[in-house]
């Protein structure tokens, strides 16, 4: 029964891009190697550069926002162009290139067994780039405290490869956090009761550009999202408020 | 007397020129329909009650009295700081509302945009 569904279902990678025009080609090429049947909408965050145009080029769908919105914005715009389109499931992929497309269908696996969300971690195997070790430090923290407030170990609570289901895309396009949004939207899905998988996944150090959080910004975002996420996990349930 | 009794005058004087012009200013501001009624009131009203407290300081001491504070002055900062804060308070809501309703419009045309150029390929 499964196996006859799981090929019905509308899938959408969804890749929100600022700045990505060097990166996305070769995103679009791997893309297009995998032996699955989904498609694609960039998420343009009002790039200075050609990021639009590398998506027409290629003939991928392009929503270009009209005003930078940030990273938080931007995947919601995909998450309510995956509701507005009746897509079933919804991927998140960087358009840095950090995320490789082989491993789409592993992630999507999950899915297709019943989890709402299935994330892509790059510590369960600790293969590929395993990103600096301040960074482990911080992520392992979130680990701990997303642990502590809802009772699951997520090995990367920072990874921004995931799936997720029908049921968190129409959550998610309701309302989304801001900024540096994968922590607290883990809590926020765990505390509604929907289940997520991690899957073991190889990730590349980005190819151009720069992260988004760079050095000054580390211990804002610490105490940022440690507060994002404990009040993930005492909000109201359904929906945060946010309306 | 510790100032219970008198305020010296040249600070009345001060505060009365003040918070009229404040008042001025502020009426200016409605009447040219800068500032939404709304926010409006609230300015109106705060610089009305300065003008009156600074004409009839008594109201001040009264108020000091009553909340057994020893010097007036202490009240009116304890007023002020008190008001300013409600008002911060409230404009934080408000951009945290209008953030939230931008952020919306934002991806609303972003999606708006696609949808009409996909419109516009198919003829």
């Amino acid at each position: 029964m499964e196996q006859m569904e799981k090929y019905n279902l509308k899938t959408l990678v969804i890749i929100p891009a600022y700045k990505e025009a060097k990166n996305l080609p070769r995103l679009f090429r791997e893309l297009k190697e995998v032996p699955l049947d989904f498609d694609i909408v960039v998420i343009n965050d009002c790039s200075p550069d050609d990021t639009e145009a590398v998506c027409r080029q290629h003939g991928i769908p392009v929503v270009s926002l009209p005003v930078n919105l940030g990273i938080g914005g931007a995947v919601q715009t995909g998450y309510k162009y995956a509701l507005e389109h009746g897509y079933d499931i919804a991927v998140q992929m960087d358009g840095d290139g950090q995320h490789d497309p082989r491993f789409l269908k592993l992630v999507l696996s999950r899915i297709y067994e019943g989890y709402h969300m299935s994330i892509g971690s790059r510590f369960i195997e600790g293969k590929g780039y395993q990103s600096s070790l301040t960074r482990r430090a911080g992520i392992k923290f979130f680990s701990w405290l997303i642990k502590l407030l809802t009772g699951q170990y997520i090995s990367d609570p920072t990874s921004g490869f995931r799936a997720c289901s029908r049921e968190l895309i129409r959550l998610f396009a309701g309302s989304y956090p801001k900024d540096y949004p994968e922590p607290e939207t883990i809590v926020t899905a765990l505390r509604n009761k929907y289940r997520i998988a991690e899957v073991p996944v190889i990730m590349r150090p980005r190819q151009s550009g720069e992260s988004s959080i760079t050095r000054n910004l580390a211990a804002y975002y610490m105490i940022k999202v440690t507060l994002a996420v404990i009040m993930a996990a005492i909000a109201r349930k359904n929906g945060d408020g946010a309306k | 007397m510790n100032g219970m009794g008198e305020m010296s005058s040249v600070l009345r004087i001060i505060l009365i020129i003040g918070s009229l012009i404040f008042f001025v200013f502020i009426m200016n501001m409605v009447r040219t329909k800068k500032l939404e009624l709304k926010y409006a009131l609230t300015w109106i009203l705060t610089s009305f009650s300065f003008v009156l407290l600074s004409i009839f300081p008594e109201i001040l001491f009264f108020i000091a009295a009553l909340m057994h504070i020893e010097l007036p002055v202490n009240a009116l900062y304890l007023c002020v700081i008190s008001l300013l804060l409600l008002i911060v308070f409230t404009l934080s809501v408000a951009v945290s509302r209008q953030a939230l309703r931008i952020k919306t419009l934002v991806q609303e045309i972003g999606l708006i945009k696609e949808t009409l150029e996909r419109m516009k390929k198919e003829g």
